[in-house]
């Protein structure tokens, strides 16, 4: 506190304005909540130039400013000697080295209260750190709970620093912890001993460093215990061989530095908490965590509940969504209706109806499902049973090269992979996180759905003996989601074998954090994050690729002399459908005859030579063009191009006869069970969804990994449907 | 009670539902700084509270918060024996 005189009255102005804070603490320190209800709805998340790194700041007037102040939410850390990506991150902002971020006037470090030595630890480094800083006393509550009181006071006279207790979810403690910050200080006068022989060489290796570069906390003390990041790295290399000598001397007076340093700060962390934590007798004997965890963590039990709720999670996505999915589907059917009773012919009306509203329609019908997705997954992560599920599932992951943090992200991913490859952002180690987004898209998603359907009840259903179809149907779309399992399994192996070897272990060291009950506006805030980054950044590529898809496809028009051809044609022949009007037909057949000689259509017979050893021709070819807007596209297009006119509108009965009516000129089966089995090979290996790359590109920061794994999924793809329908049609024939 | 002086103590080894005291972190790389840096130091008290189904990874007590580890991790921790002083 400063004290006013008469003669000085108190002048605010003459203090340095506080232009910008940082939120540091570990991870489950509720530091976001902080964050969030400091800064409101003025909030802004971007990434930190050249990682996949959100930066989240926000704006905050604190009393006295005149002018707001920017808040940084920094990853949490356990550490600042950084471990992984976010922790690089946090520690770059607080030494200064981050680009595009100034060095933070004050930094607020949160601490729980229930878990005080290890938050201590990052306190001790903060204050090596040098900034001024103010420590916010979270988790009161549950610690008081635990029978464990902390004496604030007592912390604050310890630590020199404004120490503020608050229930950040309850806003209690915010006033003051704003006051606070407009009169940081810096840490003056703590130190926890350190064993002489470290001292010294510090002393010793500093003289050879620079002025200050031997105090506590300086360049030498930092080096031997291993901090190399951003400039520290060059100044062991050019003084690598006084840092050699100092860690030479130190092990032979059997001196580790890293275990010294950190052991001599938990043992002042210990009689500060000797000093600070009352401890009273407890209610519960054990916490309500680990009565709950002897349940949800037990071997058998804890596996059965397990898969209870990943069955949940999963089914639920289906359920809630699909009415909300019909509904969406069902109004854009009925604008684009609207729009063709209400508009003349021509390329304009195509463009809204075929073009714009359709591409919407793709990507809107997606939405509910993501939504609730990431709901589901903002619980999870919230009420601290993620933690939980990867500690189960990280035993069989590791067998592949996964770890148990990727479970959850692949979940997601039969889904959709652009979520799932989004949460595969809590993985710190970088290979461990790329070969979970590589193999993410095996993951059978909810687009390849309606391509299975279709594919399965045109030609499997028919060949199956009456009695066995409906298991037989079930069967084959099992085999689906297993063959996209299984190729994630082998090629996840095959990366951590190959590309992705370890240059270090992988590891696993996670905090199981305390249950709570998920806030709901949390939760809430989670799940529009997430959902409208979805819609920016694949929302806008699948959009873009529907009216592409559609130019491709309108263009260059049918002669009208062709037209007119067809429409004979058409008249001439009985009709195979009574319920299908001649009018009906000839547009079908029209818009058949439109497509397959539009530059679609064109580039569907280029490449139909490469699809007849995999079993398909140009039709399918021009499905798979479609498919790149979004999967299911495949079936709609499929539907244009056999003249049964839009699949969304009509439903998929008639395209299903048509697939089972068409003949090779030989007379055999164009869908043939064989070139079926192939085909839905192709929709579960091969990378098809351009708006997947994107989201790719984007989170390993670089075409190269997105256009590798364009590459090989289809590569393996190809050769896998190459070698089922070449051995196969020599077993059974075409 | 006479001990032999057998191989070190490992905390992969520890049983379900026993405590010991950690004498020493082995190893060099960022896995034994993290084990330490989240409190697993020499001294301190570590309690095996329960393994995954397949046996990893470890759930431990340690300094009053619950802390998962991987089994080869845990062989990098030299303990005390368990219920010696």
């Amino acid at each position: 506190m400063i004290t006013a005189t008469l003669s000085s009255p108190p002048r605010p102005d003459v203090r340095a304005a506080v232009r910008s804070v940082a939120l540091a603490g570990n991870p489950n320190s509720g530091k976001t909540t902080l964050f969030n209800a400091l800064t409101g709805l003025h909030q802004k998340v971007a990434n930190y130039p050249g990682v996949t790194v959100e930066r989240k700041s926000g704006r905050c007037l604190l009393p006295g400013e005149s002018v707001a102040t920017e808040i940084i939410d920094l990853p949490g850390t356990y550490s600042l000697i950084a471990s992984s990506p976010d922790e690089r991150v946090t520690a770059n902002v607080l030494f200064g080295r981050q680009d595009q971020v100034r060095l933070p006037d004050a930094v607020v470090v949160v601490i729980d209260a229930s878990n005080l030595p290890r938050s201590l630890y990052l306190v001790t480094q903060l204050i090596d750190c040098g900034r001024p800083l103010v420590v916010a006393l979270n988790m009161s509550d549950i610690a008081a709970r635990r029978g464990l009181v902390v004496d604030h006071a007592a912390l604050e006279r310890i630590l020199g620093v404004s120490v503020i207790p608050m229930v950040s979810h309850h806003r209690r403690g915010l006033a003051d912890l704003m006051r606070a910050l407009t009169c940081a200080r810096v840490p003056a006068g703590v130190s926890w001993p350190l064993p002489q022989p470290l001292l010294t060489q510090m002393r010793t290796l500093g003289a050879a460093l620079g002025p200050d570069a031997g105090a506590i906390g300086g360049t030498a003390h930092r080096l031997l215990i291993g901090d190399l990041d951003g400039e520290l790295g060059n100044v062991a290399m050019t003084h690598a061989a006084a840092l050699a000598e100092a860690s030479r001397s130190l092990a032979g007076q059997g001196v580790d530095a890293v275990e010294a340093d950190i052991t001599a700060r938990y043992r002042w962390i210990d009689t500060v908490v000797e000093q600070v934590v009352v401890r009273q007798p407890s209610a519960e004997r054990r916490s309500l965590t680990e009565r709950v965890d002897s349940l949800l963590m037990h071997p058998v039990l804890g596996l059965v509940i397990f898969t209870l709720v990943m069955a949940l999670v999963f089914i639920s996505v289906f359920w809630i969504a699909q009415p909300l999915m019909d509904g969406l589907q069902d109004g854009i059917t009925r604008i684009g209706a609207f729009i063709t009773a209400h508009l003349a012919d021509g390329p304009l009306k195509s463009l809204l109806t075929d073009g714009i509203i359709k591409g919407v329609g793709s990507v809107v019908v997606f939405i509910p499902q993501i939504a609730i997705l990431f709901l589901f997954l903002a619980i999870l992560e919230d009420s601290g049973y993620l933690a939980r599920a990867a500690f189960l599932m990280d035993r069989i992951l590791a067998k592949v090269g996964l770890h148990g943090k990727s479970f959850i992200p692949l979940l997601s991913s039969f889904a959709c992979a652009i979520p799932g490859i989004m949460a595969t952002r809590t993985i710190e180690n970088r290979k461990d996180r790329l070969a979970t987004i590589l193999v993410a898209p095996f993951m059978s998603c909810s687009a390849r759905l309606p391509v299975y359907i279709l594919l399965i009840e045109s030609c499997f259903y028919p060949v199956l003996p009456a009695r066995y179809q409906a298991v037989g149907k079930g069967l084959i779309m099992l085999g689906c989601y297993v063959l996209g399992i299984v190729a994630a399994g082998g090629i996840a192996w095959l990366f951590r074998h190959s590309l992705l070897r370890r240059e270090v272990r992988s590891s696993f060291i996670l905090e199981m954090p305390s249950y709570k009950l998920p806030q709901f506006s949390e939760v809430a805030r989670q799940m529009w994050v997430n959902s409208s980054k979805f819609l920016t950044k694949a929302g806008t590529v699948i959009f873009a690729f529907a009216v592409l898809l559609w130019a491709a496809m309108y263009w260059p028009r049918l002669p009208q002399e062709s037209a007119q051809h067809v429409a004979a044609q058409v008249a001439s022949l009985p009709s195979a459908e009574a319920n299908v009007s001649l009018d009906e037909r000839i547009a079908d057949a029209q818009q058949s005859a439109q497509i397959s000689q539009s530059y679609a259509g064109k580039f569907g017979h280029a490449i139909a030579p490469a699809l007849a050893p995999i079993g398909a021709d140009w039709k399918t070819g021009i499905g798979l063009v479609g498919a790149f807007a979004a999967r299911e596209v495949f079936v709609s297009t499929l539907g244009i191009v056999y003249g049964v006119g839009d699949t969304e509108e009509r439903g998929t009965g008639r395209l299903s006869a048509q697939l089972q009516r068409d003949h090779r000129e030989n007379g055999l089966k164009v869908w043939s069970p064989l070139a079926a089995t192939s085909i839905l090979v192709w929709f579960v290996l091969a990378m098809q969804c351009m708006s997947t790359v994107a989201v790719v590109r984007r989170e390993t920061g670089g075409w190269g990994w997105a256009i590798a794994m364009l590459v090989f999924m289809n590569a393996l793809a190809y050769v896998s449907c190459l070698g089922i329908y070449q051995i196969g049609s020599r077993i059974w024939g075409g | 009670m006479v001990k032999a002086v057998t191989a070190p103590v490992t905390l992969d080894t520890v049983a379900i539902g026993q405590s010991a005291r950690v004498r020493t972190v082995h190893g060099t790389d960022h896995i034994r700084r993290r084990l330490l840096e989240m409190g697993l130091c020499p001294e301190v008290e570590v309690e095996v509270l329960r393994r995954a189904p397949l046996g990893d990874p470890i759930e431990l007590r340690v300094r009053g918060y619950l802390l998962s580890v991987r089994g080869d991790h845990a062989r990098q921790v030299e303990m005390h024996p368990p219920g010696s002083a």
